[in-house]
C-alpha cells in the first residue's frame, strides 16, 4: 500500500470513528436534553401535587401522541422535594377500567396498576425519597403495618398518568366520573 | 496546513454522518426490543427506563408515554397480513382471535400515528361494542364507507395505521413469545 492510500485510509477511519461517537453520544444524550418531552408537555397544563384532568385528545391537538381516544386521562405531576406525595383512588363500587402509571422525570415508568390492584377498596400510594421513607418508618406504630404502598421516587419530579376507559361514546361522562375518585396531594411528614 | 484542513474536514463529515444516523434511526422508530407478529408490532418494554437507548431517545423526542405492562399492551399495524400497506380506499376485515384481556380498543390513526378525523364522532371501537357470534368470534370491517355489523370508520387520508390496545392483560409479559395465530387476522377486502 502506498503512503498516499494509507493517508486516505486513516482519514476515512477518522470520519467513521467521529460519526460513531457523535451518533452514540446524541442517542444517549437525547432523553436528557429534550425540551418538549412528555413531562414538559404535561407541565404546561398540570400544577404540581394536584390532580389535573387532561383534555380529550382531538385530531390535530394532542397533548401527548399515541394516546387512546377512548381513555379519559388525568395527571398528577409530583414533586417530592418538600415532602411525600400521596396518590389515592377510591375504587370501591367502581365499575370499569381505571389505570395509574407512575413515571419519572424522563417519562420512564416505575410502577403501574389498575383498579384490580386495589386493596380494601382503594389504591393508596405514597411517593417519597429514601430519607422521607426512613422518617416515615420511624413514625410507624409497631403493631400496625402501613396501609399504603410506599414507593421510592426514582427522580424527585415526575408524573402519574391516570386513565379511565369509556366503553362507548355514551360512557365518557361516567369515565370522567371514575377519574374524579383520584386525588393527589403532598403529605405532611409530622404525624399526630 | 493541509493536514489541519483534512482533519477538520474529517471531523465535520464524521459529525454530519453521526447526526444523520441519529436522525434516521429516530425517524424509523428503530428499537432493539420491537416484537413483530404478522402485521402487528409492539415494544412491550418501551415504558421502562431499561428500554434500549434508541427507544428511549425516540420517546423523549416525540413525547410518547407508552402503556406500562401493568396497565396493558399496545400493538400497531401499518400493513395487512400479506405485508401490503394499509390504504383507506380499501376495506379490511379483522377477525378474532384476540389475546385475553379485560378490555381492548381498536383505533385508526394517520400513517404518522396521529389521531385522524373520521367524518363522524367515532374514534374507534372497544371490546364492549363488538357484536359476536355464539362462539364468541367476531369480525370487524374497517372501511371509510359505512358498513353493516362491526364497523370501524377509517380516516380520509390515503394511508392509515391501526392501534390495538389490550388493557389488564396477561399478554403484557408474553408479547415476545406471541405467535401469529394469537393476534387478529387483518385481511384486505374490496378496494375502490
Amino acid at each position: 500500500m502506498s503512503d498516499r492510500t494509507l493517508g486516505w485510509f486513516i482519514y476515512l477511519l477518522a470520519v467513521l470513528v467521529v460519526a460513531g461517537l457523535v451518533h452514540i453520544v446524541t442517542i444517549l444524550a437525547l432523553p436528557h436534553v429534550a425540551t418538549r418531552d412528555s413531562y414538559a408537555r404535561l407541565a404546561t397544563i398540570a400544577q404540581t401535587n394536584r390532580f389535573t384532568p387532561l383534555p380529550s385528545p382531538v385530531p390535530g391537538a394532542e397533548l401527548l401522541p399515541m394516546q387512546d381516544p377512548a381513555v379519559v386521562r388525568g395527571v398528577c405531576r409530583y414533586d417530592v422535594n418538600n415532602g411525600p406525595v400521596r396518590v389515592r383512588a377510591e375504587i370501591a363500587g367502581l365499575d370499569g377500567l381505571l389505570t395509574l402509571s407512575f413515571h419519572d422525570r424522563r417519562g420512564a415508568s416505575f410502577y403501574a396498576t389498575t383498579d384490580r390492584g386495589g386493596v380494601r377498596g382503594r389504591i393508596d400510594v405514597v411517593l417519597l425519597t429514601r430519607i422521607q421513607l426512613e422518617a416515615l418508618e420511624a413514625l410507624d406504630a409497631e403493631d400496625e403495618p402501613p396501609q399504603e404502598l410506599r414507593l421510592l421516587a426514582p427522580t424527585r419530579e415526575g408524573f402519574v398518568l391516570t386513565g379511565s376507559l369509556a366503553l362507548d361514546p355514551g360512557d365518557f361522562d361516567a369515565a370522567r366520573g371514575r377519574l374524579s375518585s383520584i386525588s393527589c396531594a403532598q403529605e405532611n411528614l409530622r404525624r399526630q | 496546513m493541509l493536514n489541519i484542513l483534512k482533519s477538520t474536514a474529517a471531523a465535520l463529515i464524521g459529525a454530519g454522518l453521526g447526526l444523520y444516523a441519529t436522525w434516521s434511526a429516530l425517524e424509523r422508530d428503530a428499537g432493539f426490543e420491537m416484537v413483530q407478529v404478522g402485521p402487528w408490532r409492539s415494544t412491550p418494554k418501551a415504558a421502562f427506563a431499561a428500554a434500549d437507548p434508541y427507544t428511549r431517545a425516540a420517546l423523549a423526542r416525540n413525547a410518547q408515554v407508552p402503556l406500562s405492562p401493568g396497565e396493558g399492551l399496545m400493538f400497531t399495524a401499518d400493513i395487512d397480513e400479506t405485508g401490503a400497506p394499509l390504504l383507506t380506499r380499501c376495506d379490511y376485515i379483522l377477525t378474532s382471535p384476540i389475546p385475553a384481556a379485560r378490555f381492548w380498543t381498536l383505533t385508526p390513526m394517520t400513517s404518522r400515528g396521529a389521531l385522524a378525523p373520521t367524518g363522524n364522532d367515532r374514534t374507534g371501537l372497544t371490546s364492549a361494542e363488538i357484536v359476536r357470534d355464539s362462539m364468541g368470534r367476531f369480525e370487524i370491517v374497517a372501511s371509510a364507507q359505512l358498513r353493516p355489523g362491526n364497523w370501524l370508520a377509517l380516516p380520509t387520508e390515503p394511508g392509515f395505521m391501526l392501534a390495538l390496545r389490550l388493557y389488564d392483560t396477561p399478554a403484557s409479559s408474553l408479547a415476545s413469545s406471541m405467535s401469529v395465530g394469537q393476534l387478529p387476522r387483518l385481511r384486505r377486502g374490496r378496494c375502490i
